[in-house]
């Protein structure tokens, strides 16, 4: 089957029912979207099927109708996207196992909302886990891409 | 043999023909709010707060939905976190215990008037036999509804060991039928 991952068109053999992380990360060698929990409870995996956010552990690879952008086709080094120069500002990440998500999940949330509430951004963010506790920058994160979006 | 099949057709029980009584309706009825009832339903039958819940999933009781998720007036998660990030829009096995439900279609609240969680069986009763709070069906649609609803559907044969109305989706519609034939009756009508 033909998946679009950052622009670019793949073929990929595989079962239908491959989740689309198992395929970007062990057949593409795309590893930025993370395994954490394999039932949608923890984000690490979030990638964005046409600019929303989905979970790739549930998408079954078969079932990909949209072009698909991970953490490597979000930004570029020289032209990040404005949540990553805001995580980046914010020092945001501490392990930062959970990272590539929140700031998938984060960017697509600005893409509906460009002016969020701070209680809008817990509940966008809330299916995002952080073991490292560092919420309270993800929020400040949030909130300061949301202010150079708005600028753009 | 001849005379035994006639004295079966005449002494019969109540044959479709029949128009059912109001005790007949209601006790339909009963039956219905056995499924209206249900945390299979209740849970994503809430009011205008749009957070569903997890009871009768192993999380204890009046469990919100994980993450405190929430649907907003969009119902669909729209305003912060869309259903379908995690409830692909697709049909599925629905295999795994604790991994997000999916049908073939975009995951969803029903209508905020639609709320049966923590409502009485009369309420619920008055809501649902009247298209201006019932969603606008009438009762053939309704049935039509029930027969070809995907979430429904799921909610009658949810996947991994997750709990089931008590009836079946045959009976949930025979039962409708029924309440209908009878006029919709509801316990307090006059």
């Amino acid at each position: 089957m033909k998946l679009t991952v950052n622009g670019k068109t793949y073929d990929v053999d595989v079962e239908d029912d491959m989740p689309l992380l198992w395929v970007l990360r062990d057949e593409l060698g795309i590893t930025g979207p993370k395994y954490g929990c394999g039932i949608a409870q923890c984000g690490a995996c979030t990638v964005h099927e046409d600019g929303v956010a989905v979970r790739s552990c549930q998408l079954a690879a078969s079932d990909v109708v949209g072009e698909i952008t991970t953490i490597e086709g979000l930004g570029t080094p020289n032209a990040l996207h404005a949540v990553q120069e805001a995580w980046i500002d914010l020092q945001v990440a501490q392990c930062g196992y959970c990272q590539a998500g929140q700031i998938m999940q984060a960017a697509s949330f600005l893409d509906l909302n460009s002016e969020p509430t701070d209680d809008q951004i817990d509940a966008a963010m809330s299916g995002n886990l952080c073991r490292c506790g560092s919420y309270l920058r993800i929020r400040e994160a949030v909130k300061t891409a949301a202010t150079k979006l708005r600028a753009v | 043999m001849r005379g035994i099949v006639l004295a079966v057709l005449i002494a019969g029980p109540v044959t479709a023909q029949d128009t059912p009584t109001k005790a007949q309706g209601l006790a339909a009825w009963d039956d219905m709010y056995s499924v209206t009832s249900h945390p299979r339903c209740t849970n994503c039958h809430v009011g205008k707060g749009g957070i569903p819940m997890w009871n009768g999933l192993t999380y204890g009781a009046d469990a919100v939905h994980g993450m405190h998720v929430q649907a907003g007036d969009s119902r669909v998660g729209a305003e912060t976190m869309p259903c379908r990030t995690c409830h692909i829009g697709v049909a599925s096995a629905n295999a795994t215990p604790h991994a997000p439900p999916m049908i073939d279609d975009a995951w969803r609240l029903p209508p905020a008037e639609l709320a049966w969680l923590g409502e009485s069986s009369q309420d619920i009763c008055v809501q649902l036999r009247d298209p201006e709070t019932n969603d606008g069906f009438d009762m053939e649609e309704l049935a039509t509804h029930l027969e070809a609803s995907a979430f429904v559907a799921w909610g009658f044969a949810p996947g991994a060991g997750r709990s089931t109305p008590p009836i079946g989706l045959d009976k949930m519609i025979a039962a409708l039928n029924l309440w209908a034939s009878a006029g919709t009756p509801c316990a307090n009508d006059p």
